[in-house]
């Protein structure tokens, strides 16, 4: 099925101050990725011992259960890997600086930031060296990333589901407080997390509708509605924690829900415990992603959200219900996002206030970073979630640097994004601003 | 797309009665409606959540009596809850009486309104920042990690440089505002030059500065000597706002308080009063008249966010100088934090610096009475939260109250903000 491309349809309806772009920014992003290089060929590489070495492992997380065989532990030289390492970086910054690429740049961006982190830890383990660890257990990084990874990208996947249709979805974060605060009542009452799912799409569904009654119906600020609902929800579940967890414990026991590995294929090193030793709700993030970039961009209804997100006019021109439209697809999103903060509560067992601790807003930056697409945007997410895990955990590898430091990366680089840095980001047409028929 | 009626400023409208005023689609009349509804909200959720009142509905079907029993009940608990607040944040008569009448424990008396204008100070500042932006078209959702890196370069000129008093504090105080300016500068120079938008830049810029915070907090410079905790050193007493009664009295409202003065009178002549400010209403108003008469949107957009995070970072170190005199890893940090309520604060007094003022009171006295309310009957103090939230959406959704309440008139924008997408 061919389908035009919405956006090639309204190339004037942007605004002009965003279109006032300085020349040769991708030079200002060649020239980072150079430094960034340079750094790390001079205080990574050089800067070791070359008899220093660093090891990195494949084991899976559980050996005894989990594997017939393994790949053995690969011993390298510290010195020697960050060099090319940091060449490889500043190869692609030469690269970016003399062609520059008009595409992706946000993509080699990406790479360069996994090789940059592998660098630093590298650096970090290097045997005669201040760690306690001397190796990298990539397995682990990666499963244990992928925790987080899989809440982002439901969040984002919300965030596209909104803003696809022209409604921006700041209270993502709303949605997985109030998925995480149903979740964790009924996975605590019934011990199971199929209805614990179910009620955080209801909760997150609501708290779209709410969105959508005001920004469609009403035609309020999008981006106001949003922020007071993620305000309102914070305070509400702290109010209830106080009002019902408390003396009533049994309501939020917090059960954590056990993996589900798929025979044969777990058996796999490296992929295997990350793709197939999963709990059900990675496995249904999967689907998600499939089903949504399906249902937007293969679809007849997918056409009808990109034009109403674009051009609602225009839409509702060629006979598309505007308002109907949106409902849908900010209660969809809603849900969606709901289910997300039941999969975080199922990590995390207890719920507790304040525990998505911002995670909304990361997710809706990756959706940024994404570029309002669900496949950039799980690029992203897998990006800020491997980010947001190593700030979490670079005591184990005992890193000179401040966690603080890479707690900041992942809004930096959003940061940069949206200021057209790192490539160009451009929103559907048509977020945020509400629809008037006539 | 704001529509027409919203951007008739208010001089030019005629007055009109008091009476002709109630239940006319009065922005004034339509915000005292939604803080109605807030509380009925508010009254709802105490229902459906206490214990004790879902008791009384469970029995209903027991006896006749039951129901009306259930209904006293739920009355009771939702009375009790906001008698309590309005002891706790503003006075309690009783004892207002008993001082009255013997001439003793005014101090106690006066603790509570004490307590809301001591919340209220910092509340006003940031707010005032946050609505010249709202004015100009602009949503700073930054004005919280603006207020946080107020309060930290505060901290850092009132703990770590000594001087005496007279210089001391404003030398502070400015810290505070250049911390803020520094933060504002951020968003502000990046929409201008590249017309990244301002809601996502400050919102991630947010938690830069939340990062920047612990960080801080952390690195010997600012941490207490002795501490391994996230607890920053404590302000030189040179460099404190002291409480206007003095520390005897136990009354906290501090002279911060003419802090706030100053900022209101100064918000006044700005916006009412001053050519700049007018070039920034025009631009809330109207972007493209603003532009075809000349103006420079881009030194604009700079300007607003230079004053907003100024007003921001003042606040921050504000809140520092007059209560905790320490800052800590979660110095203003989450939803409950003032950069947040500020921006509900602006929304409900319209933007105008004598309806912030107002509206912050109001705020203040919800949080503190908040307080008391959790101490007295055990209803968490999140409520007050929830109330200003659900208000706020009520204020934002003006025709959703016109409906409600059957109001005459016209449909306007209570919210006098140009609606924009993220293009824009």
């Amino acid at each position: 099925m061919e389908l035009m491309s919405v956006e090639e349809l309204t190339p004037s309806l942007d605004t002009p101050s965003v279109r006032k772009v300085p020349v040769g920014r991708t030079r200002v992003i060649g020239v980072i990725i150079v430094v960034i290089g340079l750094f790390s060929l001079i205080a990574l590489g050089l800067n070791t011992s070359s008899r220093a070495h660093s090891a990195l492992t494949f084991s899976p997380v559980d050996i005894l259960t989990n594997a017939p065989w393994h790949l053995g532990t690969l011993t390298l030289l510290t010195f020697w890997t960050n060099v090319i390492l940091a060449l490889i970086m500043m190869g692609v910054g030469i690269e970016v600086l003399w062609r520059q690429p008009r595409r992706g740049v946000m993509g080699r961006f990406g790479f360069i930031s996994v090789l940059f982190l592998l660098a630093l830890l590298f650096w970090a383990v290097r045997t005669p060296g201040p760690s306690q660890v001397s190796f990298i257990d990539l397995t682990s990084i990666l499963v244990g990333s992928s925790e987080v990874t899989m809440v982002l990208i439901f969040g984002s996947l919300s965030g596209v589901m909104c803003e696809r249709a022209g409604v921006v979805n700041i209270a993502i974060e709303g949605q997985f407080i109030a998925g995480a605060f149903v979740g964790a009542s009924i996975a605590s009452t019934t011990s199971n997390y199929f209805y614990a799912a179910i009620g955080g799409l209801v909760a997150g569904g609501i708290i779209g509708w709410i969105l959508a009654f005001l920004a469609v119906r009403y035609r309020s600020d999008q981006i106001i509605v949003g922020v007071v609902l993620v305000t309102m929800l914070s305070g509400l579940s702290s109010y209830l924690n106080l009002q019902i967890f408390t003396p009533y414990p049994k309501l939020n026991t917090g059960n954590v829900l056990g993996n589900f590995a798929i025979p044969l294929l777990d058996k796999i090193p490296i992929i295997g415990p990350v793709f197939f030793n999963q709990s059900a709700f990675f496995y249904l993030m999967l689907l998600l992603i499939g089903g949504v970039s399906f249902a937007l961009f293969k679809t007849r209804y997918g056409l009808h959200v990109r034009a109403v997100g674009e051009h609602p006019h225009a839409a509702a021109t060629v006979g598309i219900n505007v308002a109907r439209v949106r409902y849908i697809n900010v209660v969809l999103g809603g849900a969606i996002a709901g289910v997300g903060g039941v999969a975080f509560i199922s990590q995390q067992g207890q719920f507790q206030p304040g525990i998505t601790s911002g995670l909304g807003y990361i997710a809706l930056a990756a959706m940024i970073f994404g570029r309002w697409r669900p496949s950039g945007a799980v690029v992203a997410c897998v990006l800020f979630g491997m980010s947001v895990y190593l700030a979490d955990n670079l005591q184990t590898y005992n890193i000179p640097i401040s966690t603080e430091i890479l707690t900041m990366f992942p809004y930096i680089i959003t940061i940069f994004v949206v200021s057209g840095l790192v490539g160009r980001v451009r929103a559907p047409a048509a977020d945020g601003l509400p629809y008037q028929a006539g | 797309m704001s529509d027409s009626v919203a951007t008739v400023p208010d001089a030019i409208r005629p007055r009109r009665h008091l009476l002709h005023r109630i239940g006319s689609q009065d922005p004034i009349v339509v915000a005292a409606l939604a803080l109605v509804l807030g509380f009925i909200v508010g009254a709802l959720i105490i229902i459906t959540t206490t214990p004790a009142v879902l008791d009384a509905w469970r029995g209903i079907f027991h006896s006749w009596g039951a129901p009306g029993h259930a209904l006293k009940v739920s009355f009771d608990n939702v009375g009790a809850a906001y008698r309590t607040m309005f002891t706790g944040s503003i006075v309690d008569p009783q004892g207002f009486w008993h001082s009255l009448t013997t001439g003793k424990g005014w101090d106690a008396t006066l603790t509570p309104i004490s307590e809301t204008l001591t919340y209220a100070t910092p509340l006003v500042i940031v707010s005032i920042g946050v609505g010249i932006a709202f004015q100009t078209g602009i949503f700073n959702i930054g004005a919280n990690g603006q207020a946080v890196l107020g309060g930290i370069i505060g901290t850092a000129a009132g703990s770590m440089i000594h001087m005496p008093t007279v210089v001391h504090i404003p030398f502070t105080l400015l810290a505070g505002i250049a911390g803020g300016v520094i933060s504002g500068a951020v968003p502000g120079v990046l929409k201008a030059l590249t017309g990244a938008h301002e809601v996502i830049v400050t919102i991630m810029f947010n938690y830069v500065l939340y990062a920047f915070l612990l960080f801080a907090v952390l690195s010997t410079a600012l941490q207490q000597p002795g501490q391994q905790n996230d607890i920053s050193r404590t302000l030189d007493p040179s460099a404190q706002l002291a409480p206007i009664f003095g520390a005897k009295s136990g009354l906290r409202v501090s002279w911060g308080v003419l802090v706030a003065v100053a900022v209101v009178i100064f918000a006044w002549w700005l916006l009412d009063r001053s050519s700049l400010g007018f070039e920034f209403r025009v631009t809330g108003a109207n972007p493209q008249a603003a532009r075809a008469s000349g103006m420079n949107a881009r030194v604009i957009v700079i300007v607003v966010f230079l004053i907003s995070g100024g007003l921001a970072g003042l606040a921050g170190v504000v809140q520092v100088a007059s209560t905790t005199h320490y800052i800590d890893g979660v110095f203003l940090i989450g939803n409950a934090g003032i950069g947040f309520t500020a921006i509900t604060v602006a929304l409900l007094g319209r933007n105008r610096p004598m309806g912030i003022v107002w509206s912050s009171l109001l705020f203040a006295a919800l949080g503190v009475g908040g307080r008391a309310m959790q101490a007295t009957t055990g209803i968490p103090l999140d409520l007050a939260t929830v109330i200003q939230s659900a208000v706020v959406l009520f204020v934002a959704t003006p025709v959703l109250v016109k409906e409600i309440f059957r109001l005459r008139g016209a449909p306007s924008q209570s919210v006098e903000l140009a609606t924009k997408g993220w293009n824009s």
